[in-house]
C-alpha cells in the first residue's frame, strides 16, 4: 500500500481501529466461563502452539529490525515467549493495534497473508486474557521520600522552619512526569552523603545548651519626616544610584524584646575601616573610618526612580508612602538592574547567622486621593470651590471650607508654559503628588488676556469631610499656578464610581530578605503577602529561617564598604497596574533569632517533660522511642530500639556527653532506611494487605506528601483506618497539607515546569514577564484545587465557564477588571468563548511553545499523553527537526503537514498533530491570535472532525469522558503508588473506573476509587 | 561477602595509627594513587580583560591574541614570554559565556567559572558550581584537600564584585586564601591539633555510619519478599562513604612527600612586589601538585572594578594608572600600557607553567600531567565574548597543542566539558554546556 493510498484508505483504519478496540474491551472483560465461545480461544495458549504457529511468524515479518541488537523504536520481539510477563502485555496489545491497521510490517517489507494475521491477531487476544487471569507476583516495595517528602517530613519532624534538603540531588523524572517513581529514584553516595550532612546541621539546629544564654538582635527604623533629632550628619552613599532616604526622616533604635527567658542583647557594629567602596562604585585605596549605627543600617530605594504615574514612594510625617512596586525585567542594558519600583529596603551589615527572624511592619492603608489622567475636567458647575494661588502657597498653609462631604475632582489651573516638576498639594494631614497631564485650554471667564491662556488639568480625585480644611500646594517655584479647583462628583457620575472602587481597594504588602548586588535583584519573598484593609495602623508579623534566604556569605573583615551588605525589603505588591491607594510603613522591625521560649520548641520536642529522667541512660532510652516511633512512622521494634540506644552508649561512653550522644543516635535515625524509605514489607508472593501503618503512610504521603499525622496513626494502631478510608480521605483532602499534593501532583500531571524553562521572545509577548509567568504557572494548579475542593465533575478540566484567577492571570486574559482579590485565586466566570478548563490555561500553552511559535506537536503530544492517556511512541532517533526559519513562506502547520507526508513520519504525527491543530487559534502567549492564516481546524485520529479548541474541548468532555477520565486515574494512581500500573491495573482503571460516570466523575470518587482499590490497598 | 574483609582493614588500620610508613601507607590508598598517573586542573584568572587594542592605535602587534589562527599563529608582544612553551600551550578565540552577555558586565569574573545565569538567579541561590569544585569532587579521594582556592585578596569579595572564582555544590563562594605562609602552612605543615580534631570528626563519622549500616542490614534480613534494589543502592552507597572516610583518616598518617622549599620566601605578600608575591603563589601551586597534595586549583591573580590591591599594581610597575582604569583606556599610551601589564603577567604564567615542567611524575612532567587554564572573563572591558583564554599542559590527557583555534560563539562551558572529558571525568554536562568542543586541542574527549 503505498503513501497515497493509505491516506485514501483511512476511513477504513479507523474502522478497524474501532473494532479491534472494542475487540479488546471484549476480551478484557470476558470471563472464564464465557471463554469457550469466544473465537480468541480458537488459537491454544500453549507453548506449543507459540513456538509451532506464533514464533515463526515473529521471525518471519518482525525480529529482523526488533531484536536484540536493533530494536527498532526500542522494540524487541525475539523475548516474546507463550507466557508473556506483565509488562510485556503493553507490547502484545501494541503490536496487534500495529499489525491490525496495517502499520506493521512497514509497507516495503514483506506482508502477513490474511490468514496469518487473524492467527496472530486471535492468539494475542488469548494469551492477553490468559495472562490477566493469572495473579501477578506481588513483592512489597521500598521506596525512598522524594527530595519534597523529605522537605515536608524533616521540617514536620523536628518543628524546623529551615529547608535543608537544597543539597540534595534533584529527583529523577519518570515517564508519566513523575518525581516519585521507585524505578527513577536512584540513590548515590553523593545523596546518601548529603542525607548525614542534613541530618547533622538539622540537629544542630533543633538541639542546644540550654545553660548558654541566646543572643538576640532587634532593632526598628522608624519613617517619616524629620522624626530623628539627631541624624547623621554624614553623606550617606551605598554604591552607585544608591537612592537613600534623607538622613533626618530615618530613626534607628536598638531595643531588647520582652522575652520570657534570660538572654543576651546583640548590638550592631558601629565601628568600622573601610578602605575603598564608600564613595560608590570609584576606586579609591585609602582607610577611613566609621563611627555610626547610619554606616551599619540603611534606608534604601535604590531601583525606583521614574514611577509612571505619581510618584513610586513619598516620606510624609506619618511614615513611608508606597506605590505598588512594578517589577523589572532586570536586564542589563535593557531595563533596571536595582529591582522594582518602588522598592524600599533596609539595607544592613548584620543580621543573625541563623535560626528563625520576625519581621513586624507598622503599616496602614493611605487615605489617597486617585491621580487622574483623564482628558478633561468632569464639570465645571455645581458645588465648586476655586482656590487662588495665594491661598494655596501662604504659610504655613491656607483653607479651604468645604460645604459638602464627598467625592471631589481637584483640577489645577497654570500658564500654559506651566512647568514639568510634580504638583504636590497637602489636604489637612494628607498628602498628594503627581504629574499634571492633558492639559486644556482653561474656558476663559475673564477678558484678562494672560489669564485666557490658561490651561486646566485633571489632577485627582478625592474623598472630603464638610469644614474647614489646611491647605497647600506646590508646582516648581508656584510662578506659573494659578488656582485649585474642588468640583464635588455626583455620587452616580463614571468618576465616582471609579473612585468608590479605588478606595475599597487594600494594598498587600511583602516582605522580603536578600543581599545587595549590582545586577539583579536577590530579594527573596517573606511568606505570603499580606493585605492592609485598615487605614489605621496595624502590625503585619513575617516569619522565616534566615538560611533559607541569600546569604551574602562574606568575610566578617571585609575591607569594602558595600561588602554582605544584606537587605530587608518592604512593598506594596503590584499586580496588573491598577490604581492603588499608598501603603503606608510606619516602622519596620526585625527579631533573630526569633524564640518564644528558651530552650526553643525544636528542642523541647526531643526533651520533653515526659522523658526528662535523672537517669541519663533511662531519659535516653525514652527520648530514642519516642523520636524514633515518629520518624518511622509506626512503633519502633525493641530490636530497632536496643541498635539506636547501643549508638547512644557507645558514644556517651566516650565522651560522657549525654545531649551529644542523643544526638549521635538520632543522627542514625535519620539516616536509617526506616525514615529515609517507605516501605511496604511483603512476605509471600501473593498479595497481602499493606500493614495499618504501612497504609497510613501510604495515604499521607499520597495526599498531602508529607508524613502522617497523629490521627492517621492512631486509627492505624486500632486498625481501624482500613474501615475508615472515606472518611479520612475527606479529611486530608480539607486540611492545609493537601496543598502539598496538588503543587506536586498538577505541575508533574500536567508538565508545569515547560513553563519555568521556556524563553519567552519578551518582544512578542511583552506581558509574559517574569512575575506573570509565576502566576500562570499557579493557574492550572489552582483550578485543580479548586475543583478537588468543590467535588466537582470532571468535565471542568476540559471545559468550564469559570477559570480561577488572581488579578495578575486575570489581567493577562483582559478580565482584571472581574476580581479585586489581588494575589488569592479564586474562580470568575469568563463569559469568553476561548477560556475555561485547563487547555487553554496560558501558562500551559505557552509551555508548550517555544517562547516565539505556537508548538501543535508538542500541544498536541501533551493531549495524547496527559489528556487521553494515549501516548505518542517516543520520536525515532535523528528525526530532523522543523525548521522555523527555513526561508519559506509556509505556515508552521504546513511545514508539519510536508514532514507528516514523508514516509515513517505519518505513523506516529497521525497520532498527535491532529490534539495539536485545535490550539493553533493560540500563540505562543497563550491568548487567542490575531490576524490571517490560523487554521485550527483538525480532524481526530477516530475521524471526528473539530473546528477550533472549543470543538475539541466539547468533543473531549462529551464524547471522550471515559478516556479523560481514565487519564485522570491513571495518573493519579502511577502518583499514589509510586511506580507505572501494570497491564492489569491498567485495564482494572479502564474497564471499572467508567462506573464513576453516573455520578459525572466527580473528583471526590475517583480519588476515593483509586485509594480504595487493590493497586492502592495490596502490596 | 565484602563487610568481613572490610573490617579486618579496618582493625588493620586502627593497630598502624601513629606509626609513620612512607612508602607502604601510601600504597595502602590503592593503585589509583600509587601506580595511576594524576591528572590536575589549575584555573587562573585575570580581571578586566585583555589588551586588544584598537587598530587605529597601530599597535597591533601588542594584541593578546596573536594576529593568526591555526599552527602557523605568532606570539604578539604581551605574550612572547611564553613563546618557549609554544608546544605545550593553546589560544582558544570565541568562547564566551552565554549567560554572560545578558547580564552585567561587572559579574564576569563571578561566572567565569560556573557559566551561571545570573542576570536570572533562581531564588536562594546566585551561583552554582565551579568547574574547579567539580573536578576536585572527581579527585579528592585521591589526594589530601579537595582543592586549594587562592585569589589576591583574602576571602571572597562579595556578590557581583566577587573575590573568588570558585563555587562550591550549592553555588556559595569558596573563601579564597591569599597569604603564601598561612597556605604553606596549611599545606605541608599541617598542625597536630587540628589533624587531631580533624581524625576524631572523622572517626564520630565512620562509627555513625556503621551504625546506620548495621542497622539497614537488620532491616534488610526481615524484608522478606520485598523489592531489594533500593535497598542495595542504599548499603553500596554507604560502603562507598565509609571507604572515602577511612580514605581521609588514612592521609592523615602518611607523611608528605620531602620537598626542596628552599626558593620559597613566604613572607611575600600582595602588599609587596607583584613579581615576587605571584612568583611564591605558583611556587606553591607547583609543590602542592607535586607533592599530589591537590589536584584542583583556581587562582584569582586580579579583581574586577578596581577592588582590592591588585588594581594598583600597574602603578607599582611603572605603568602610571590603575588596573581598571587602564582596562577602560582608549587611546594609545593607555592601551599600551595595559598591553604591558598583559606582558607582566604572561611572564608570571611562563614562570608557572616552567615550574610546572621541572616537576616529575611516573609518566612525564606534571605539566603533562595537568591541564592549566588562564583568561578572563571579558574580552576587553565589559565585553563578555571571544574571552581571552590560554589552556596549557594537559599532554597526557590527550591535549595536542601549537595552535590558536578559534571558533565564534563557542559556549565557554563546552570547554569546560571538555577539560573535565579529558580528566576522565564523565559529567555528561556542565553549567549550560552543550557538547564538548570538536576538532580543538582536545583529543579524548
Amino acid at each position: 500500500m503505498n503513501d497515497k493510498n493509505r491516506r485514501f484508505d483511512r476511513s477504513h483504519i479507523l474502522a478497524v481501529i474501532a473494532i479491534g478496540f472494542a475487540f479488546l474491551i471484549r476480551s478484557g472483560l470476558a470471563t472464564a466461563e464465557e471463554a469457550p465461545a469466544d473465537p480468541a480461544s480458537a488459537i491454544s495458549t500453549t507453548s506449543t502452539a507459540f513456538n509451532e504457529q506464533i514464533q515463526p511468524l515473529f521471525q518471519k515479518y518482525c525480529v529482523r529490525c526488533h531484536n536484540a541488537d536493533n530494536m527498532k523504536s526500542g522494540v524487541r520481539v525475539d523475548q516474546l515467549t507463550a507466557t508473556p510477563e506483565d509488562r510485556q502485555l503493553f507490547l502484545l496489545k501494541a503490536i496487534q493495534k500495529k499489525v491490525d491497521d496495517g502499520v506493521m510490517p512497514p509497507a516495503e517489507e514483506l506482508q502477513f497473508t490474511t490468514d496469518q494475521r487473524r492467527t496472530l491477531n486471535d492468539w494475542i487476544s488469548s494469551t492477553i486474557t490468559a495472562a490477566r487471569a493469572r495473579d501477578t507476583k506481588k513483592n512489597g516495595s521500598v521506596r525512598r521520600l522524594t527530595v519534597s517528602q523529605y522537605r515536608n517530613t524533616l521540617k514536620s519532624l523536628l518543628g524546623l522552619q529551615e529547608d535543608l534538603s537544597e543539597s540534595l540531588p534533584p529527583d529523577g523524572i519518570s515517564k508519566e512526569g513523575f518525581t516519585n517513581q521507585s524505578h527513577t529514584m536512584i540513590l548515590s553516595p553523593l545523596q546518601v552523603e548529603s542525607y548525614f550532612n542534613i541530618a547533622e546541621k538539622a540537629l544542630d539546629l533543633c538541639i542546644v545548651d540550654e545553660d548558654k544564654k541566646p543572643v538576640i538582635q532587634n532593632f526598628r527604623m522608624d519613617l517619616g519626616t524629620a522624626i530623628n533629632p539627631e541624624p547623621c550628619p554624614d553623606k550617606l552613599v551605598l554604591g552607585a544610584n544608591n537612592f537613600l532616604l534623607n538622613n533626618p526622616d530615618v530613626l534607628v533604635t536598638e531595643l531588647k524584646p520582652n522575652k520570657p527567658f534570660a538572654y543576651e542583647p546583640f548590638f550592631m557594629r558601629k565601628e568600622y575601616d573601610f578602605i575603598e567602596g564608600y564613595v560608590g562604585n570609584d576606586t579609591i585605596r585609602a582607610w577611613k573610618k566609621f563611627n555610626s549605627i547610619y554606616h551599619s543600617v540603611f534606608a534604601c530605594m535604590r531601583g525606583s526612580p521614574g514611577y509612571p504615574k505619581g510618584q513610586a514612594f513619598q516620606v510624609v510625617p506619618e511614615g513611608l508612602l508606597l506605590r505598588p512596586a512594578i517589577p523589572s525585567p532586570e536586564i542589563f542594558g535593557q531595563s533596571d538592574t536595582y529591582g522594582p519600583m518602588a522598592n524600599f529596603k533596609i539595607s544592613l551589615r548584620e543580621l543573625p547567622e541563623e535560626g528563625n527572624f520576625r519581621v513586624t511592619v507598622r503599616a496602614a492603608r493611605y487615605d489617597d486621593s486617585l491621580l487622574l489622567d483623564t482628558e478633561s475636567p468632569a464639570q465645571l458647575s455645581g458645588d465648586t470651590v476655586s482656590v487662588p494661588v495665594a491661598e494655596l502657597t501662604s504659610t504655613p498653609h491656607g483653607t479651604v471650607f468645604i460645604k459638602e462631604a464627598g467625592i471631589y475632582q481637584l483640577d489645577v489651573v497654570s500658564s500654559p508654559e506651566s512647568p514639568k516638576d510634580l504638583f504636590s498639594l497637602t489636604l489637612g494631614d494628607r498628602q498628594f503628588a503627581g504629574q499634571l497631564r492633558k492639559l486644556t485650554p482653561y474656558p476663559s471667564q475673564t477678558n484678562d488676556e494672560e489669564k485666557s491662556k490658561e490651561m486646566v488639568s485633571a489632577f485627582a480625585l478625592v474623598r472630603l469631610p464638610a469644614g474647614e480644611l489646611k491647605i497647600s500646594a506646590r508646582h516648581g517655584d508656584n510662578s506659573k499656578l494659578s488656582r485649585l479647583i474642588f468640583n464635588r462628583v455626583d455620587t452616580s457620575h463614571e468618576l465616582a464610581q471609579r473612585f468608590s472602587v479605588f478606595e475599597r481597594r487594600s494594598p498587600s504588602l511583602g516582605v522580603y530578605l536578600g543581599l545587595r548586588r549590582d545586577c539583579g535583584s536577590t530579594l527573596t519573598q517573606v511568606g505570603q503577602p499580606k493585605r492592609v484593609t485598615s487605614s489605621e495602623l496595624e502590625e503585619y508579623v513575617f516569619e522565616g529561617a534566615i538560611n533559607d534566604f541569600p546569604n551574602p556569605d562574606v568575610e566578617k573583615d571585609n575591607v569594602n564598604y558595600l561588602a554582605g551588605i544584606r537587605e530587608i525589603g518592604v512593598r506594596s505588591e503590584y499586580t496588573d497596574g491598577r490604581d492603588m491607594p499608598r501603603l503606608r510603613i510606619q516602622s519596620v522591625e526585625f527579631e533573630g533569632p526569633y524564640y518564644e521560649s528558651w530552650p526553643p520548641a525544636t528542642h523541647q520536642n526531643i526533651f520533653n517533660a515526659s522523658v526528662i529522667d535523672a537517669e541519663p541512660a533511662v531519659e535516653a532510652r525514652a527520648i530514642l522511642r519516642s523520636f524514633a516511633t515518629r520518624a518511622f512512622r509506626r512503633p519502633v521494634s525493641d530490636t530497632e530500639l536496643e541498635a539506636i540506644f547501643s549508638v547512644w552508649q557507645k558514644s556517651y561512653a566516650s565522651n560522657g556527653n549525654h545531649r551529644q550522644s542523643i544526638k549521635d543516635a538520632l543522627l542514625v535515625v535519620l539516616n536509617a532506611p526506616q525514615f529515609l524509605f517507605l516501605i511496604e514489607n511483603s512476605h509471600t508472593p501473593e498479595p497481602e494487605d499493606l500493614d495499618p501503618d504501612e497504609l497510613a503512610s501510604k495515604l499521607s504521603y499520597f495526599l498531602w506528601n508529607t508524613t502522617p499525622d497523629q490521627r492517621l496513626l492512631e486509627l492505624a494502631s486500632k486498625n481501624e483506618l482500613i474501615r475508615s478510608l472515606d472518611t479520612e480521605t475527606e479529611r486530608l483532602i480539607g486540611d492545609p497539607r493537601f496543598e502539598q499534593f496538588i503543587d506536586e501532583f498538577a505541575s508533574q500531571w500536567l508538565s508545569l515546569d515547560k513553563l519555568d524553562v521556556v524563553s519567552v521572545d519578551s518582544k512578542r509577548f511583552p506581558r509574559l514577564t517574569r512575575d506573570a509567568k509565576t502566576q500562570l504557572r499557579q493557574e492550572p494548579v489552582q483550578f485543580l484545587r479548586y475543583l478537588i475542593e468543590q467535588n466537582l465533575p470532571l468535565r471542568n478540566l476540559v471545559q468550564s465557564d469559570f477559570i480561577v484567577a488572581n488579578e495578575v492571570v486575570a489581567n493577562y486574559y483582559n478580565l482584571g477588571n472581574q476580581t479585586e482579590n489581588g494575589f488569592r485565586f479564586a474562580p470568575i466566570k469568563h463569559g469568553q468563548e476561548n477560556l475555561g478548563g485547563v487547555l487553554t490555561n496560558a501558562g500551559i500553552l505557552a509551555g508548550l511553545s517555544d517562547g516565539r511559535e505556537s508548538n501543535p506537536i508538542k500541544r498536541g503530544a501533551w493531549v495524547a499523553r496527559k489528556i487521553i492517556a494515549e501516548p505518542p511512541d517516543d520520536p525515532p532517533p535523528n528525526v530532523p527537526r522543523i525548521k522555523e526559519d527555513d526561508g519559506t513562506q509556509l505556515t508552521f502547520r504546513e511545514k508539519l503537514e510536508q514532514h507528516r507526508n514523508q514516509q515513517g513520519c505519518a505513523k506516529c504525527h497521525g497520532g498527535i498533530d491532529p490534539w495539536g491543530f485545535p490550539f493553533e487559534s493560540f500563540d505562543a502567549g497563550g491568548l487567542l491570535k490575531t490576524g490571517a492564516n490560523i487554521d485550527p481546524h483538525s480532524i481526530l485520529p477516530d475521524g471526528t472532525e473539530v473546528k477550533d479548541l472549543n470543538g475539541l474541548k466539547t468533543y473531549l468532555a462529551n464524547d471522550r469522558i471515559d478516556q479523560v477520565a481514565f487519564s485522570f486515574m491513571k495518573h493519579l494512581a502511577c502518583y499514589a503508588i509510586g511506580r507505572s500500573l501494570t497491564y492489569n491495573e491498567f485495564m482494572f482503571l479502564q474497564e471499572q473506573g467508567k462506573n464513576l460516570r453516573s455520578n459525572d466523575y466527580r473528583m471526590h470518587d475517583m480519588i476515593k476509587f483509586v485509594i480504595k482499590s487493590d493497586l492502592f490497598i495490596k502490596k | 561477602m565484602g563487610s568481613s574483609v572490610r573490617l579486618d582493614r579496618r582493625a588493620v588500620l586502627k593497630g598502624l595509627a601513629g606509626v609513620t610508613l612512607s612508602l607502604p601507607l601510601l600504597e595502602a590508598m590503592g593503585k589509583e594513587v600509587t601506580e595511576t598517573p594524576p591528572r590536575r586542573f589549575c584555573a587562573m584568572y585575570t580581571a578586566n580583560g585583555m589588551s586588544l587594542p584598537k587598530t587605529t592605535n597601530g599597535i597591533d602587534e601588542w594584541s593578546w591574541f596573536p594576529k593568526t589562527e591555526g599552527r602557523g599563529f605568532e606570539f604578539g608582544k604581551s605574550t612572547e614570554p611564553l613563546s618557549p612553551f609554544r608546544e605545550k600551550l593553546s589560544f582558544m578565540g570565541g568562547l564566551y559565556h552565554p549567560n554572560g552577555t545578558k547580564a552585567d558586565p561587572h559579574l564576569c569574573s563571578d561566572m567565569w567559572l560556573t557559566g551561571a545565569p545570573l542576570h536570572n538567579p533562581k531564588p536562594g541561590m546566585f551561583n552554582s558550581v565551579a568547574l574547579d569544585q567539580v573536578v576536585a569532587m572527581h579527585t579528592k579521594q585521591y589526594c589530601r584537600q579537595p582543592s586549594l582556592v587562592l585569589s589576591i585578596d583574602a576571602g571572597v569579595g562579595f556578590l557581583s564584585r566577587t573575590g573568588t572564582i570558585s563555587y562550591n555544590q550549592e553555588g556559595k563562594p569558596i573563601p579564597a586564601e591569599n597569604n603564601p605562609r598561612r597556605v604553606f602552612d596549611r599545606l605541608f605543615r599541617g598542625d597536630r591539633a587540628s589533624l587531631a580534631t580533624q581524625r576524631e570528626q572523622l572517626q564520630r563519622r565512620i562509627k555513625l555510619v556503621d551504625a546506620v549500616l548495621d542497622n539497614a542490614k537488620s532491616l534488610n534480613k526481615q524484608l522478606g519478599q520485598s523489592d531489594r534494589e533500593k535497598m542495595d543502592q542504599y548499603m553500596t552507597s554507604l560502603d562507598e562513604i565509609e571507604s572515602r572516610l577511612t580514605a581521609s583518616e588514612k592521609w592523615i598518617d602518611i607523611p608528605i612527600k620531602s620537598q626542596d622549599y628552599s626558593q620559597l620566601n613566604l613572607d611575600a605578600n600582595s602588599e609587596g612586589e607583584p613579581h615576587e608575591y605571584y612568583r611564591n603563589m605558583f611556587d606553591l601551586i607547583a609543590l602542592a601538585f607535586d607533592a599530589d597534595i591537590t589536584r584542583s586549583v583556581a587562582f584569582m591573580l586580579n579583581r574586577e572594578d578596581g577592588m582590592g590591591v591588585s588594581d594598583t599594581f600597574p602603578i607599582k610597575l611603572g605603568l602610571n594608572r590603575t588596573h581598571h582604569s587602564l582596562s577602560h583606556a582608549e587611546d594609545k599610551e593607555g592601551q599600551l600600557a595595559f598591553a604591558k601589564y598583559d606582558l607582566f603577567l604572561s611572564e608570571q604564567i611562563a614562570y608557572f607553567l616552567g615550574r610546572l615542567q621541572q616537576f616529575q611524575d611516573i609518566n612525564g612532567s606534571v605539566l603533562d600531567n595537568s591541564i592549566v587554564m588562564y583568561g578572563s572573563g571579558a574580552s576587553t572591558t565589559h565585553n563578555p565574548t571571544n574571552l581571552p583564554t590560554l589552556i596549557a599542559g594537559g599532554a597526557n590527557m590527550g591535549l595536542k597543542h601549537g595552535t590558536h583555534w578559534r571558533k565564534p560563539n563557542t559556549p565557554m562551558s563546552n570547554l569546560y566539558l571538555s577539560i573535565l572529558r579529558s580528566m576522565k571525568i564523565e559529567e555528561p554536562s556542565f553549567s549550560d554546556s552543550t557538547g564538548v568542543l570538536q576538532d580543538s586541542v582536545f583529543t579524548q574527549v
